[in-house]
């Protein structure tokens, strides 16, 4: 039996639980069994993946081959790499599933199941086509989980496909140019001047939220479900830099684009009124980091992708549960209409701040390590413009997650609102996800930070080992934190922190969603305009051309008049000598 | 006569009804004066921190890593951000239905529970 379920993609086993739950019918009965398929499934795939790669004792497995259209196809390729992204995603499933316990809606399930599916087949995909299919099933399966969120969800939704079908389709026209030209479908390191490796590393950085290209993470991530924009954080978007990191490791540019994607959501962020935005905003900035190491592409920098890929799914998925709880309990995470609401929920804040710390990489929290592996190996790399930025960065971090999230929503003013703590199942899950924050990042034989490295992807643990503990590192860093905070106080204090009000802010999707939307209906109203000045114009000249057949040939014409007998002559003679003439000349 | 005098104000007595039981020892948290006076705990940290900062100088010194000059980073970047987004709001905040989808607010009535139904 255990060879048989090693012996494919443990993603398949989570698409078949998504199309089984699809079947299960929605009752209160039944709805318990898709629930446990909701976690089973990608527990079972964990406990598959390991087995499969620990059962044999090469660095890289590869399995599940299929033949397609000529084409040798692995759909299973197991390796240092792959495994780690391998064990967050179903982990990340896994959490997903319990935190939406209470949920009993049969569309989220199924579509999470596939989507996770997706996400873990396309990270184990062996070859360019795998990736492929995957990476379009991921988006269609998520797009349900957007418009999970109500009928205005809808217009998010369809942008977001629009935008993953884009990357589907260049991912594929630059897969086929690469294979063609190489022979090859491996998806091994590609790199910018292999033929398609352009469109490739495009498809990839829409996904991944480049800059101009980042606006479909904010646009549909919050308008999603209570559940929904918990799950979406998860997958799309580390399946991209999974794909950077294998595809394109140390391109110089992805250095200065993680730069730019590090500081530039920190403005955004600050403007925002709605936490789920703001949260997704700080996505981007995340994406950053990740990106600029994987720009650098060295060992470090390599293992600090991978460490800040599972401590970002962990303290993003944390806060945007503790969001989403807020969500569920008083109906929306606009921060000018929250407040207080640690005396309610103080569970939910707890959890909250535990997020805040691990993405402000305060001592002891998950970012702590993982951030500070990505900024040490930029600055060895001798980027020092990008360190300084991504230093810049970690300070505006501290701005909209560290403080702005739990401050608005549960501290701040009091909004009066009196609600219930969270779910049970809603805490369970963020429990599991603060204590995961906390306990891989603290050293020492009681701490989970070795289990962390001994999951990293470099061969060579003793080149990349990196010591975050170090008491300059713990006091520079707390330095920054403790300054930031300060100017945070003080400029309440002074009346200098700008107030939360309800607002559209624009960004680069206004060029499509306003500029875009009123280009087309010009060139709408232009054409419709054209083609009634054409029709008129037609008419008028065929309505001419019929008068003048009219005057000349009809009963009352000039042809049917009376004429003296000589004129026909001379008409005729004329004719003739035309003919005549045409005659002998051609 | 009872000499017995409440130790609570009508609002605290209110204030802990309300209040979740394992929020009640924290309630101090929400009131106007912690809050006000939360500004000397980040500002002896980063005294404190900044003078760590020369015992234990950085592994890497560069031109802006003497001293306080992390605690000058963190200060100077969080304000340009707080600071900024003033002008920013202004040239781009916009009616929040100003791209027609009403408002951008979320219609998810069936997922709020304010508690009063049933859990999971």
């Amino acid at each position: 039996m255990l060879d048989f379920l090693t012996s494919f993609s443990p993603a398949f086993i989570l698409i078949a639980a998504g199309v089984l739950a699809a079947f299960i019918p929605a009752s209160n009965i039944s709805s318990p069994v898709r629930k446990a398929l909701l976690i089973g499934a990608p527990a079972l795939a964990l406990v598959l993946i390991n087995t499969t790669f620990f059962s044999q004792n090469q660095s890289t497995y590869l399995g599940g081959t299929m033949s397609f259209a000529g084409i040798e196809l692995t759909t299973l390729r197991i390796d240092n790499l792959s495994i780690i992204w391998g064990y967050i995603f179903c982990f990340a499933g896994i959490l997903n599933g319990i935190f939406g316990l209470h949920e009993k809606c049969k569309i989220t399930d199924t579509s999470a199941l596939i989507y996770t599916g997706a996400g873990i087949g396309a990270v184990f995909a062996g070859d360019l086509i795998t990736l492929f299919i995957f990476w379009e099933l991921l988006a269609l399966s998520s797009v349900f989980i957007v418009w999970r969120g109500g009928p205005k969800s809808y217009p998010a939704g369809m942008r977001y496909l629009a935008m993953h079908i884009l990357s589907g389709v260049l991912l594929l026209a630059g897969l086929v140019i690469y294979g063609r030209a190489t022979g090859s479908y491996a998806f091994n390191n590609i790199g910018l001047d292999a033929p398609g490796g352009w469109l490739m590393l495009l498809a990839f950085g829409i996904k991944a939220g480049f800059p101009l290209l980042h606006n479909w993470i904010q646009d549909a991530y919050p308008r999603s479900s209570v559940t929904g924009t918990v799950i979406l954080s998860v997958f799309t978007t580390k399946l991209a830099i999974y794909a950077l990191a294998r595809g394109v490791a140390g391109t110089e540019m992805l250095i200065y684009i993680g730069g730019i994607m590090a500081v530039f959501p920190v403005f955004f962020a600050v403007l925002e009124n709605d936490l789920r935005k703001v949260l997704a905003y700080s996505l981007n900035n995340q994406l950053g980091f990740m990106v600029a190491g994987v720009g650098v592409g060295s060992t470090l920098a390599l293992n600090g992708v991978a460490a800040h890929v599972v401590i970002d799914i962990l303290f993003k998925g944390l806060l945007f549960m503790s969001m989403g709880a807020v969500l569920h309990r008083v109906g929306t995470t606009k921060a000018s209409e929250l407040g207080g609401l640690f005396r309610s929920m103080p569970y939910t804040a707890v959890f909250c701040m535990i997020g805040a710390a691990a993405i402000s990489a305060v001592p002891f929290f998950g970012g702590f390590v993982s951030k500070s592996m990505i900024i040490a190996a930029v600055f060895e790399d001798g980027q020092f413009i990008v360190f300084a930025m991504l230093l810049f960065a970690s300070a505006g971090v501290l701005e909209h997650s560290g403080i702005k999230v739990p401050y608005f929503a549960f501290f701040a003013h009091d909004s009066g609102k009196r609600v219930r703590e969270a779910p049970w199942n809603m805490l369970v899950a963020m429990g599991i996800a603060a204590f995961f924050c906390i306990y891989l990042a603290i050293p020492g034989p009681f701490g989970g930070m070795q289990y962390l490295y001994n999951m990293l992807p470099s061969e060579v643990a003793g080149e990349a080992k990196f010591i975050p503990y170090s008491a300059d590192h713990v006091v520079f860093q707390m330095q920054l934190i403790m300054a930031a905070v300060f100017a945070f106080a003080l400029l309440k204090r002074v009346g200098l922190y700008p107030p939360e009000r309800r607002a559209q802010i624009l960004d680069f999707d206004w060029t499509y969603r306003r500029l875009g939307l009123a280009l087309v209906k010009w060139i709408s109203a232009i054409w419709s305009r054209l083609g009634a000045f054409v029709t008129y114009m037609l008419k008028k000249f065929f309505g001419m051309i019929g008068r003048r057949i009219y005057q000349v040939f009809s009963p009352a014409g000039t042809f049917s008049q009376d004429a003296p007998s000589g004129i026909a002559a001379v008409l005729i003679s004329g004719m003739l000598a035309a003919v005549l003439l045409v005659v002998y000349f051609f | 006569m009872s000499d017995n005098k409440p130790t609570l104000s009508p609002q605290e007595i209110v204030d802990r009804a309300e209040a979740h039981p394992a929020a009640v020892p924290f309630l101090w948290l929400g009131s106007h004066k912690t809050q006000r006076n939360f500004i000397y705990i980040p500002l002896a940290g980063m005294i404190i921190f900044s003078v760590l900062g020369f015992v234990f100088p950085p592994k890497y010194p560069t031109l802006w890593e003497y001293g306080l000059s992390y605690a000058a980073i963190g200060f100077f970047s969080y304000s340009f951000v707080v600071l900024a987004a003033h002008p920013l709001f202004k040239m781009l905040s916009r009616p929040e239905n100003y791209y027609g989808e009403d408002g951008e607010e979320l219609e998810l009535e069936g997922d709020v529970d304010n508690g009063e139904g049933s859990d999971a």
